[in-house]
């Protein structure tokens, strides 16, 4: 017989083999659909720049002396983030409650720290590889600008946890493949679209400048607008600002959203 | 003695209002195979969900040997292996990587976890399926498949819900067998089952739950020792009348 006080030493303080698992077991999900994972996103940002970069931005002027597909090039990139980081993490608690697999890890001993960390750690692993490919593919176009590293990275990494959190929120509550789209719909692609990913906010009338200004998504694609061409718009501080503190009210919910089994324990 | 498993006044209310499990207290020895018996929806299954984890309890506690499975979760779910009643597995995974995978959830190093889980492919007799999605095989062959991934960390206490529902009279002798053994070698093990023959040939002590509460708990002897056996001790204690054919005059 085991004695229950004698148990408790054997675990170790982080389950590191657990949560590399937890990054294993989804990349290998991933695998089943690279198509769709990154084959999808490549493609969209190929015609997104050959059409608006290049057929259409070739007679646009210049913006704030750059030619518009270099303008444009950090707002797609921007959108496929924020689409692969939403998406991973949304359908990875969505499938796993669906098909119940999620128990696995309820009966295991992983902490939800270490949950919430694979999932985060496979988002930012599918938006890096994302955001790599389209820069592959705008180097073609002869594009690809990065004056900042740090500053990319910072931008690319934080909004895919970002929207890697707020994907596991929508997996936890969607209870049907239509609610789990919805804010997508409804909330993402429309604010990222106004967020200025096609013009600055000067192009706007100005009764709608302050919308932009409100808009979280305007912060991300400026910071990466910067980081990528060094033109900006507004604050960057801001936006580092509002990124740090979304990701820090996300990570709180999402934790205590997993410490009271909200969608994953009856 | 540190009981294996030790329940103290467990209630579960679901969030739509639904009692599953009324103040229930229970003690399982440790080495026991214990059978745990009641009929559909008088719960069982959320007994076992509160024990690993699967759902919270609305109050009450539990220990596995003697560690508190809420305050040190982590520590308790070593301790435990769980073959659910219903397939909660990524269908489209291989069957080696869904045994692997929970080896690594458990915190398993490669080449421990690997030995482990060729040896529980062997054992249940899954070498050629190793590689087949878990969706292409036959109910049996999932069976087995859940029941090498529950004991793929070699845990102390079993927690078997229902394991051989839908399976053929060869499988359900073989795992009959492969538990017998594993009790043997010191383990406990908790079963739920359907099938009275499984449970009086295996287990050494039964309780029985009947609307959310233990309604009988000893030795299997006192059980089967009584008129008309195990069945009829059983339908007395779920308030149904046993068949007087059963009861011997």
């Amino acid at each position: 017989m085991k004695d229950g006080s004698a148990v408790a030493d054997i675990g170790p303080v982080i389950n590191w083999i657990g949560l590399w698992t937890i990054v294993r077991r989804e990349w290998s999900r991933l695998m089943r659909v690279p198509v769709q994972a990154f084959i999808a996103p490549w493609i969209s940002a190929l015609l997104f720049i050959f059409i608006f970069g290049f057929v259409v931005g070739g007679r646009i002027a210049l913006i704030g002396g750059h030619h518009y597909l270099e303008f444009v090039l950090p707002g797609i990139l921007m959108l496929n983030i924020v689409n692969a980081a939403f998406l991973q993490s949304s359908s990875q608690i969505y499938f796993s409650r669906f098909l119940r697999y999620v128990e696995e890890s309820l009966v295991s001993p992983l902490s939800y720290a270490e949950m919430i960390a694979g999932v985060l750690s496979v988002v930012i692993v599918r938006s890096v590889i994302t955001a790599i490919g389209i820069l592959i593919i705008a180097s073609l176009f002869g594009v690809t600008h990065i004056q900042s590293v740090w500053e990319f990275l910072y931008w690319v990494v934080s909004v895919s946890v970002v929207f890697g959190l707020l994907g596991i929120i929508i997996g936890l509550w969607a209870n049907n493949f239509e609610q789990l789209t919805i804010l997508n719909v409804f909330f993402i692609t429309p604010l990222s679209f106004v967020g200025g990913v096609f013009n600055t906010v000067s192009m706007l009338p100005k009764w709608m400048q302050w919308v932009a200004y409100a808009n979280p998504f305007f912060y991300f694609i400026n910071g990466l607008r910067h980081a990528m061409i060094g033109f900006t718009e507004g604050s960057e501080w801001l936006g580092v600002g509002v990124t740090l503190a979304l990701a820090v009210v996300m990570s709180v919910t999402v934790w205590r959203l997993f410490s009271i089994g909200y969608g994953l324990r009856e | 003695m540190t009981p294996a498993l030790s329940i103290s006044h467990l209630t579960k209310r679901y969030r739509r209002g639904t009692l599953a499990v009324n103040d229930l207290s229970l003690d399982v020895k440790p080495g026991d195979f214990f059978g745990f018996l009641g009929p559909n929806g008088a719960g069982k299954s959320t007994t076992i969900n509160c024990i690993t984890g699967i759902a919270s309890p609305t109050s009450g506690t539990i220990e596995v040997f003697g560690v508190d499975t809420v305050k040190r979760y982590r520590d308790a779910r070593r301790l435990i292996g769980m073959s659910p009643q219903e397939f909660n597995v990524d269908t489209f995974a291989r069957v080696y990587d869904i045994i692997d995978w929970m080896g690594g959830y458990f915190g398993m190093k490669a080449a421990e976890r690997h030995a482990r889980v060729e040896m529980l492919i062997e054992k249940f007799d899954l070498v050629a399926h190793a590689k087949k999605q878990f969706r292409d095989l036959s109910g049996g062959l999932k069976r087995r498949v859940i029941l090498a991934r529950s004991l793929v960390h070699d845990p102390q206490l079993l927690i078997l819900d229902e394991p051989t529902a839908g399976v053929d009279v060869e499988l359900r002798r073989d795992l009959w067998r492969y538990l017998q053994e594993l009790n043997k070698e010191g383990k406990t093990i908790f079963l739920t089952s359907h099938y009275l023959e499984e449970i009086e040939r295996l287990c050494q002590t039964i309780a029985i739950i009947y609307d959310g509460r233990i309604v009988r708990h000893g030795p299997k002897k006192e059980f089967v020792d009584e008129p008309g056996g195990l069945e009829a001790a059983y339908l007395r204690a779920t308030g149904a009348e046993p068949d007087h054919a059963m009861v011997p005059a």
